[in-house]
């Protein structure tokens, strides 16, 4: 199931160890993931859940939704979607709950230099290093300000890691540049600036309750430290949604954001036939990305009676001869421990199945592409409103043109701030960088700096000025109204 | 949908059961969450919330954009008990968030 | 809401801006740009030498071709992120469909592939001319295969044989 030949990709692997899993010997490469290893070994159930004792296999890959827990080297509950693996590791199928021994740890430091957990205090800190969280940092540091980027993933670049396609927008915004590669030019633009990257540390919390500093908490490999920073740019992205139908807790259910993990960043294929639900962009690419990695996709469905994504997504797919069925929906999963089919059905205009028309296929892994939800956790920690905008996602921090929330000096920019582009993201990174480096009142080039606000607003009203653009661009004028029916005096 | 379409991953709750608490009176997410416990796993609700905020939704006739989805509080990310004693975390509040590690 | 929107297939019926006259499609070769939805995209513009691609409106517009200026060149195929850019030379019998192709292993020159229409629906056969995979057009390699004339307008794509041990 490892993917050796790739048109886009050269899978760098670690060196070949072997582990332990429930007594069986097996073969996986350093630095990959429990999870990743186990499924190249054809492992699909990594626990039984607590109640019922269903088989459960990863789902989002990326250390949000507990699917994967196993019990590791004696430890229960480890996220062996993150955790890498190391040689001589026993890896065991976890039942229940686990018992966890309450061993403290808390030797090193998370800047790795020495300097214990308190990390100081920075004008600027920016969670999350995706488009949207290096933007920011870059856009600061050419105005010369200084700034922390924290990230919980060791590879920076947030969703760009995972992108094999090239990107859309204008030559000037990286258009035509590969996703993953379109990361690794924002980090050299990074190296230029007087910031900092902080790879796979998680910010556990942000308490605002000692202006104007807003203090974040932070965890790299169970250590805790502590980052006071004047203003913050939260850049932390959006979870994928889930969808409920008959057995959508099989193994070899997951979400579209893990098989691209597993497919794109550790040349695991997911499976062999992938049925792929959500004909939006993330399911077209994604279904062709899966083609890309020698994977067959059974087919695309979609509730909607069209198309949700680019048609130029879907054509490339539907000439290799994947059908795309819009009006159509999943009822459920088959199989005992792991999927082996799918049955879906057409659905009416109100979205219900029609009886008669349920047709089984048999696939292998069942991938969910049904949209996103901002990522806005430390937003509502942090104590700032939030609004239900649809178009936006859902639930999202309510912000101003400048990006700023209701917590002066908390930003939040990209996908957190309601779902868009990559193109997009960039662009609200610069702004909302821009706009905290305004608030701090540093000695700055002023004219230069509205300059550069003004030219990252344009191109955002440009981006969105299309059809496609529809949506976020009502989304985003809503939440402006509202913000400001609510928060007049600031 | 199925009764037994499970729902809440982390603490194994079925469609069934959400649809009874709310039938119950179990009106908002927060007293779901207290009840069931749906919400207060290792995820902290990121799979669930929004499916649960539907069936609420569904159940009692408020528009999704009414239902108040769970307060979230500190930490992020599930951490071991033994990583939270090490350090306390900066408000004081030892135990921080509501992901009990039993 | 046209039949695209609901099966992604583009249908004659739309494609008249992309679709060179008869009379030029048989004086040379040129590029077809199947680009109809307004998406904020522009690279294609920028990448033809001669300037034949234009955007007229905003980056939203959809791209029109100079047929006149355009000779075919194929230096636009790779920088479409959309692989919506094929090139048509239908000057002879059989004609050569230039395709991008981000799929390995690759086809070989001289190879027998097996053609497909937009709808991935097999229409034949074509022998693989040319495959061009410098580094400059970053991973996107250009495959011409030889189609028969009437096809030149509706092969998009093709399956390596099995017995050839491809995938697609
Ligand atoms: C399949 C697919 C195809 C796409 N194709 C395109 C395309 O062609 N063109 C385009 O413009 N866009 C595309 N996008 C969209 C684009 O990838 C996203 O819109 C963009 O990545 C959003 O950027 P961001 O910086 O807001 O968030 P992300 O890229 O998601 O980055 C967020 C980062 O925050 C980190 N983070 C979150 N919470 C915490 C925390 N508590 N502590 C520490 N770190 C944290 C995460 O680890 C992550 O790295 C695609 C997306 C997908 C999934
Ligand atoms: S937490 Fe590991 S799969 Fe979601």
């Amino acid at each position: 199931m490892r993917i050796r030949e790739h048109p886009i990709l050269e899978f760098e692997r670690g060196r070949e160890v072997e582990f332990d899993f429930d007594g069986r010997r097996l073969c996986g490469h350093e630095g990959e993931t429990i999870a990743a290893a186990l499924h190249a070994s054809g492992v699909r159930v990594l626990r039984k859940s607590i109640r019922h004792g269903r088989p459960r296999g990863f789902f989002c890959a990326i250390g949000r939704c507990s699917s994967c827990l196993m019990t590791v080297d004696g430890v229960p509950n480890v996220m062996t979607c993150v955790t890498p693996l190391r040689r001589g590791m026993k890896v065991e199928t976890q039942t229940g709950k686990g018992t966890l021994a309450a061993e403290a740890k808390g030797a090193g430091s998370i800047a790795g230099d020495g300097s214990g957990s308190d990390l100081g205090t920075v004008p600027l800190a920016i969670v999350g290093a995706g488009p949207a969280g290096l933007s920011a940092a870059v856009y600061a540091g050419r105005l010369g300000v200084e700034s922390v980027v924290v990230d919980e993933n060791e590879v920076p670049g947030g969703q760009l890691i995972k992108q094999t396609h090239m990107f859309f927008g204008s030559l000037e915004h990286y258009a035509r540049v590969r996703g993953v590669d379109i990361g690794t030019q924002l980090c050299r633009e990074l190296e230029k600036c007087p910031s900092k990257l902080l790879t796979g540390t998680t910010v556990l919390g942000l308490y605002t309750d000692d202006p104007p500093w807003k203090t974040l908490s932070l965890m790299k490999n169970g250590v805790r430290g502590e980052l006071r920073a004047r203003t913050v740019v939260l850049a932390t992205g959006a979870s994928e949604n889930m969808l409920a139908f008959e057995n959508c807790d099989l193994p070899g259910v997951y979400g579209a954001g893990a098989v691209q993990t597993l497919m794109n960043v550790y040349g695991v294929a997911p499976g062999e036939r992938v049925l792929m639900v959500g004909a939006g962009n993330i399911g077209l690419i994604v279904g062709y990305q899966l083609l890309q990695a020698a994977v067959d996709v059974a087919a695309v469905i979609d509730a909607m009676d069209e198309i949700g994504g680019y048609h130029v997504h879907a054509a490339k797919i539907r000439r290799m001869g994947v059908p795309i069925l819009t009006s159509h929906t999943i009822l459920s999963a088959g199989g005992t421990d792991r999927v082996e089919r799918a049955t879906i059905s057409r659905v009416d205009s109100d979205w219900q199945p029609v009886e008669g028309t349920e047709r089984t296929i048999d696939v292998d892994t069942i991938c969910l592409a049904v949209g996103l939800t901002p990522n806005c956790e430390l937003a509502s920690m942090a104590g700032c409103d939030d609004e239900y905008v649809p178009e936006l996602g859902g639930l999202v921090s309510a912000h101003d043109a400048d990006l700023e929330t209701s917590v002066p000096g908390v930003f939040i920019a990209g996908d957190a701030s309601g779902i868009e582009e990559a193109s997009t993201a960039m662009l609200e990174g610069r702004l909302a960088g821009l706009a905290a480096v305004e608030r701090l009142e540093v000695e700055v080039d002023r004219e230069k700096l509205l300059a550069m606000k003004e030219e990252a607003a344009s191109g955002l009203s440009e981006l969105r000025a299309g059809p496609f653009g529809d949506r976020p661009r009502l989304g985003k004028e809503r939440m402006l109204a509202l913000a400001a029916s609510r928060g007049g005096d600031r | 949908m199925k009764e037994d379409v499970v729902i809440c991953r982390c603490e194994d709750i079925t469609y069934g059961e959400i649809v009874d608490a709310v039938r119950g009176g179990l009106t908002t997410t927060e007293e779901i969450k207290r009840i069931l416990r749906c919400g207060m796993g290792p995820c902290q609700g990121r799979t669930c919330s929004r499916l649960i905020v539907r069936i609420i939704s569904q159940e009692t006739g408020v528009p999704v954009a009414e239902v108040r989805f769970p307060v979230v509080r500190p930490p992020s990310r599930p951490v071991e008990i033994g990583v939270m004693a090490a350090g306390g975390p900066p408000d004081g509040n030892p135990s921080g968030g509501e992901y009990d590690a039993d | 809401m046209t039949e695209r929107r609901r099966d992604g297939v583009l249908r004659e019926a739309e494609m008249g801006p992309v679709v060179p006259s008869a009379e030029r499609l048989a004086r040379g070769p040129v590029v077809i740009v199947e680009c109809v939805e307004n998406i904020p995209c522009n690279p294609c513009v920028a990448a033809c030498p001669k300037g034949a691609i234009a955007i007229r409106g905003d980056i939203n517009d959809t791209p029109v071709v100079d047929f006149e200026t355009c000779d075919g060149c194929r230096v636009c195929i790779s920088a479409c992120p959309g692989l919506a850019i094929f090139a048509v030379d239908a000057t002879g019998d059989p004609a050569l469909v230039s395709i991008p192709y981000e799929f390995r292993p690759l086809p070989e020159t001289g190879e027998i592939v097996t053609t497909l229409d937009r709808e991935g629906a097999e229409s034949g056969e074509g022998k693989v001319v040319r495959v061009l995979s410098a580094k400059a057009l970053d991973r996107t390699p250009i495959v011409t295969i030889e189609v028969p004339k009437n096809l030149a307008m509706r092969v998009r794509h093709f399956r390596r044989k099995p017995d050839r041990g491809g995938t697609s």
